[in-house]
């Protein structure tokens, strides 16, 4: 894994009067072990795979607990084990990313949703939207509505955060719906503190299991019970769950001067809210705010008698809403026309835009349009407009100064990474091949449609790139190839995937990254991790798994190997093989190879143990300046510098002090025949007698010889 | 007691993998300890993978000892002119925060370092896609309340540490945060692994800010042989005496003191026809120029010179400092080289050379005989090959490749030469395409192909109205030729002067297709 989380261990140990400091994602698998689960689960993915991950570090607390721990292989396998909260008592908790994950879940969700639960049953999703996000730009709002769930988003702060988590357990128990907690990415990631409480260790646990079925016809999804059920879902559990809402006040209204408006918004936009207010001095560091605001912590439902309540009297509401539909502020506007309120005029999308993250300066012009607009009385309109303006003016000063855009710095793949090489050796292919289509997959090597490999023409799904293809092979008249990760194999390719293009015959070319790890997400362990624990060892491989669904074309190339890889990946395509061809792409995740062999060089090193570094560079004297080798790499490592010839005017290239010595700049000036600058450098570190020995003879040698 | 009005506000732009998180967790155990609200956010994720990140922080300055039980609501995204501290570990990454207007003349301490990462966009430019930092540094003057900008990856390297202690150290000594340097260095201590290194770089970044140390001026990088020459201080413009001198020295070490005369007497003429022509307002550049290339082309990288500065001992130490190995530390090292039939021809007489290409042209096997090798130069056998080879100098003039190249040479100086006596700027640019003449294999052959294209088409060949017209046409040929290995820009733009394209290369491979309705295959 990425990272490890000894220390973050010891806070899930905090008893009650100890303040917990952490991460917002930590506080909230805190605030589950004070909520007394019995199971945890999830998928990884940014940015809530550290719930997982941290838990997978507490294995003696859990034990002590009785908790379980499953790392699910998909977040359709994670909502499925929540079904375990639909005939028992039992509380339980899974977390994905969301909203792809909660595509995936989607099938589990809805009959889950159908069934209702018995035990608190809280999904905890880490809403990917925004600066940072590496997927579509959706809301997970609308499988709240569709399924009924209920859906938090609370006010981004740590004590908030853990009072919604203990809430929505009870929320759950209390109207038999799941409950989703939707955390944005900075509220995943956000520092802050908050009082802890003693773990609760669950009635129900491994240490005291269930003795007898619960067998209640009433909970499965089959007429006429599905029918019972939706009845069930709109006359029992919406009322319950409003009522609960308004008895325990989950939602939060702050009052203010300025009573003629109102702001309404998501917990989770509050403190972007309230900065846009200070900024207008419109309210103080402490939230003290002169425009009243009601706080949406409850998100779905909306309770129709509070913001009946709120606008009241009012003559403007501003309803801040992240992402879109506006789903919330269509359904208060229908609110307050059945409550037959018709006084407010409500602002919302047309003062804020419709689309994207609602970020300072998003919130900041929306509100001073919403103040000027609505012209509240005792507010300077004019003084408004002059403060967003000056606000404004230095973002505009800049872009007048550089002239253009500045260049962009997408993610790219790492110093070293393995993957990188097969993109260099389709680059490669390119020249006898011409451009072929690739369907691509999630994972790290989606990096390969970024410069300098602009390879890949789609993307449809984590773990779908071979399924994407379907109708891509067969109406090409020239062979395609298809990408996917490992983690994309156990997921659901080697299924939805390989099954599927073998069943059909599909005469494809996948390539499958085998790295190790699911490295986008942070590195987690997959069944065909190379480095398991030994209490994990299974002996799942990747290509077991493909004799055994009948592929009969497959090749295993170490990816470094840059030459093997294009002459195997031209072999695929000129092959009169007919039926799927796969080529496993090997080589360990260079992130978690580098973070397992650091600590063992330098203890060696400390040890005064011989240890052979190895770097490559570019002989700056050789190099021409044309940046081939740039273009068929890309390495960070791998970089131009000024030429120290003072006749040359174009950069040299340059490997700088990050290079982990993969040798991929080497093989590709190798395979693609381009120059002679590229050497590899042995040092030897702690040489022995014979090193030394070895060492100054050459160099007398050579001495003889050798001009200056 | 009176509050503060509002938090002090840090954002802090990094690149995945430099430490920025460590930096904010930093801030936030010293802040931590002294009490205040502090709060931080960030945006990991996939942006991690080498991209451009940020982390934001906001930390009230007023104890919790005096808030009375009250509490600041912090933000967890910056809004523009709402950042106290802006800090950048690298110098396009404070242009983003600028341009982003997260840096504004009230209130931003712009605290970042000057050094360069290049992005993929700058560095796969065929020629100099670099932008130019000194726009950023000027529009910091401008926008930035106070500046504190130095080369900070220098001094994290030159202390053993990352660039996040460095930026820290810079942080603290701008007195910027309501936070001692022992309150910092305390935060670096509980930091565990590195500590000492990173209190070194610590160290040096404080005092940078607080004034206390100035960054020395950047070494020259530009090696100047700097060899007097006689004939060139008699004989031409003071204004060319640097670049001349250089092709000079270049030229001797290259081949010989006839080489070297045999360049300055290609220049005379050109150089007189600048003069004459009143080049010398404008610095003498055609001369400069074309100066400047025909040293390059006339010492073209042949198997001879690549095996001559590869043994050099001024090479072995350059490695060794650019691998950073220790003294006593052996250092080994292995070129990697293909040789091939390219290679092996330009190194025969003219007539050898053609039959040997005619021969393995009609086998098709030009392009496949390149055999990859690893040479250990550091061995006695790998060492003593290479100096064999350089050893074969002095039959270079017999070799194939000199005669083709001199002849090329000859021809493109007539042409600037034509020009000079027509029009300055247009001599100019066509001295300037000697740029394109550059590389080995392919690329050389790219770049030789273009430059005979714009040659062919464009210096000769279409009509132009004017001189001015022609020139122009070169130049936006010149620059397209540098813009995509593939050349379909450089056709385009000399299409557009009525120029037929050459058809994109075919491709070899044969892809097998299965009939419809059938198992059987054929090639498609």
């Amino acid at each position: 894994m990425e990272r490890s989380f000894k220390e973050e261990v010891k806070s899930l140990r905090l008893t009650t009067g100890d303040v917990f400091t952490g991460e917002g994602i930590l506080a909230v698998t805190k605030a589950l072990l004070q909520s007394g689960v019995s199971y945890v689960g999830g998928y990884q993915g940014a940015p809530v795979s550290h719930l997982v991950d941290v838990l997978t570090d507490a294995k003696d607390l859990l034990d002590e607990l009785g908790v379980h721990l499953e790392t699910n292989a998909s977040e359709a396998a994670a909502a499925a084990m929540l079904g375990a909260s639909i005939n028992y008592p039992i509380r339980g908790a899974v977390a994905w990313k969301s909203t792809v994950g909660t595509n995936v879940a989607s099938d589990a969700l809805a009959n889950l949703a159908s069934s209702g639960v018995t035990g608190g049953a809280l999904i905890v999703i880490g809403e990917d939207y925004g600066e940072g996000s590496s997927i579509m730009q959706e809301r997970s709002h609308a499988f709240a509505m569709k399924s009924q769930i209920w859906l938090l988003d609370p006010r981004p702060n740590l004590p908030t955060i853990v009072d919604m988590v203990e809430k929505g357990f009870e929320l759950s128990e209390a109207s038999s719906t799941p409950v989703m907690l939707e955390l944005r990415i900075r509220a995943c990631h956000v520092h802050g503190q908050f009082h802890a409480k003693s773990n609760r260790a669950p009635a129900i646990s491994r240490n005291a299991g269930l003795e007898n079925p619960t067998f209640d016809y009433g909970r499965i999804v089959l007429p006429p019970s599905s029918y019972v059920q939706e009845k069930h879902k709109v006359e029992i559990r919406w009322p319950a769950a409003v009522k609960f809402v308004q008895d325990n006040k989950l939602n939060e209204m702050f009052s203010g001067s300025l009573d003629e408006i109102g702001v309404i918004c998501q917990g989770g936009m509050y403190n972007v809210v309230i900065r846009s207010l200070q900024q207008l001095s419109l309210a103080d560091a402490f939230g003290e705010s002169k425009v009243p605001i009601y706080c949406l912590n409850v998100t779905y439902p909306l309770i129709s008698t509070e913001i009946q309540q709120f606008c009241t009297g009012k003559k403007a509401v501003l309803v801040v809403e992240e992402g879109q539909p506006n789903f919330i502020e269509d359904a208060i506007l229908a609110a307050l026309r059945r409550g037959d309120i018709n006084g407010a005029r409500i602002y919302g999308k047309d003062v804020l835009p419709m689309a994207g993250e609602y970020t300072g300066e998003v919130v900041l012009s929306g509100m001073s349009k919403f103040i000027e607009r609505s012209a509240p009385r005792g507010v300077d309109i004019a003084s408004i407009a002059k403060k967003r303006d000056a606000l404004l003016a230095p973002k505009l000063q800049a872009g007048e100064l550089f002239g253009g855009p500045l260049p962009t710095r997408p993610p790219g793949f790492c110093v070293g990474c393995p993957e990188r090489p097969v993109f260099s050796a389709m680059k490669l292919i390119e020249r006898d091949t011409g451009k072929f289509h690739m369907s691509a997959d999630i994972g790290c090597h989606l990096f390969s449609t970024l410069p300098p490999f602009n390879i890949g023409n789609t993307v449809l799904g984590y773990g779908l790139g071979l399924a994407s293809n379907a109708a891509i092979d067969p109406l090409f008249a020239k062979r395609t190839v298809t990408i996917m990760g490992d983690g994309g194999f156990w997921h659901n390719g080697l299924t939805s995937g390989i099954a599927n293009s073998v069943f059909n015959k599909s005469d494809g070319i996948l390539v499958i990254m085998n790295n190790g790890y699911t490295s986008a997400t942070g590195a987690q362990n997959i069944p065909s991790s190379p480095h398991e624990p030994e209490a994990k060892m299974t002996g799942m491989s990747i290509e077991a798994a493909l004799k055994g669904i009948g592929v009969n074309w497959i090749k295993r190339v170490t990816t470094y190997h840059v030459g093997e890889m294009s002459k195997t990946l031209k072999d695929a395509m000129s092959s009169s093989y007919n039926g799927l061809k796969v080529v496993i792409a090997e080589s360990e995740c260079q992130l978690e190879k580098q973070r397992r062999l650091r600590p063992v060089v330098s203890a060696a090193l400390k040890a005064g143990n011989r240890v052979v570094r190895t770097r490559f560079g570019v002989d700056e004297d050789v190099c021409s300046g044309d940046h081939s080798c740039i273009r068929l790499s890309g390495c960070p490592s791998l970089t131009i510098k000024d030429s120290s010839d003072p006749l040359k005017v174009d950069p040299v290239a340059h490997v700088n002090n990050a290079c982990v010595g993969c040798g991929l700049c080497g093989e590709v000036a190798h395979a693609a025949i381009l120059c002679p600058s590229f050497f590899r450098a042995e040092i030897v570190q702690n040489p022995t007698w014979w090193d030394n020995l070895k060492w100054r003879l050459r160099a007398t040698v050579i001495g003889w010889m050798q001009p200056a | 007691m009176n509050l503060p009005e509002r938090p002090i506000t840090i954002l802090i732009a990094a690149l995945g993998g430099e430490g920025g998180g460590v930096l904010a967790d930093w801030i936030i155990a010293a802040a931590t300890k002294q009490n205040y609200p502090v709060q931080s956010t960030s945006i990991p994720g996939v942006a991690q993978r080498t991209g451009a990140t940020t982390y934001y922080i906001e930390l009230f300055p007023a104890k919790f000892a005096d808030l009375g039980g009250k509490r600041p609501v912090l933000a967890l995204t910056p809004s523009p002119s709402n950042v106290d501290v802006m800090v950048a570990s690298e110098l396009i990454e404070a242009g983003r925060a600028m341009q982003n207007g997260f840096v504004s003349p009230d209130r931003t301490t712009l605290i970042a370092s000057t050094h360069r990462v290049y992005t993929t966009l700058e560095k796969m430019h065929m020629g100099d896609g670099r932008i130019d930092g000194d726009r950023i540094i000027k529009a910091a003057e401008t926008l930035a309340k106070r500046n504190v900008l130095f080369d900070m990856q220098a001094i994290a390297q030159d202390s053993g540490t990352v660039i996040s202690a460095v930026l820290f150290g810079a942080l603290a000594g701008s007195g910027a945060l309501p936070l001692s340097r022992a309150d910092c260095e305390a935060a670096v201590h509980g930091g565990g692994r590195g500590v000492d290194a990173s209190l070194k770089g610590f160290d040096l970044g404080y005092k940078h800010a607080a004034g206390e140390l100035k960054a020395a001026a950047p070494e020259a990088v530009k090696r100047w042989m700097d060899h007097p020459s006689e004939r060139v201080k008699d004989s031409f413009p003071i204004e060319t005496h640097r670049i001349l001198e250089e092709g000079v020295a270049r030229l001797v070490d290259y081949q010989d003191t006839r080489y070297a005369t045999q360049y300055l007497d290609r220049l005379k003429p050109i150089a007189k026809l600048d003069r004459e022509r009143g080049g010398q307002a404008l610095g003498c550049m055609l001369t400069n120029e074309t100066g400047r290339f025909l040293a390059l082309w006339m010492s073209y990288e042949d198997v001879i010179r690549v095996a001559d500065v590869k043994t050099r001992k001024s090479r072995f130490e350059r490695v060794r400092g650019d691998v950073m190995a220790k003294p006593g530390e052996p250092v080994h090292i292995v070129e990697y080289l293909k040789p091939g039939v390219d290679e092996v021809a330009a190194m025969l007489p003219t007539s050898l050379a053609n039959r040997l290409v005619r021969w393995t042209d009609k086998r098709g096997l030009t392009h496949k005989l390149n055999k990859g090798m690893y040479i250990k130069t550091t061995s006695i056998v790998g060492f003593g090959l290479l100096r064999g080879l350089a050893a074969l100098r002095p039959v270079r003039r017999m070799t194939s490749r000199w005669q083709a190249e001199q002849t090329l040479i000859d021809r493109w100086l007539g042409e600037v030469q034509a020009a000079a006596r027509r029009d300055l700027q247009l001599a100019l640019e066509i001295g300037l395409c000697g740029r394109l003449i550059k590389g080995y294999g392919d690329t050389y052959k790219r770049g030789r192909g273009n430059f005979l294209r714009i040659l062919d088409h464009l210096v000769t060949g279409t009509q132009f109205t004017t001189d001015r017209d022609r020139a122009l046409a070169i130049k936006s040929a010149r620059e397209a030729a540098l813009a995509d290995p593939e050349g379909r820009k450089l056709e385009g733009n000399l299409s557009t002067h009525g120029v037929t394209p050459l058809p994109p290369e075919a491709k070899p491979i044969k892809f097998f297709r299965k009939k419809p309705g059938s198992e059987e295959r054929r090639p498609a």
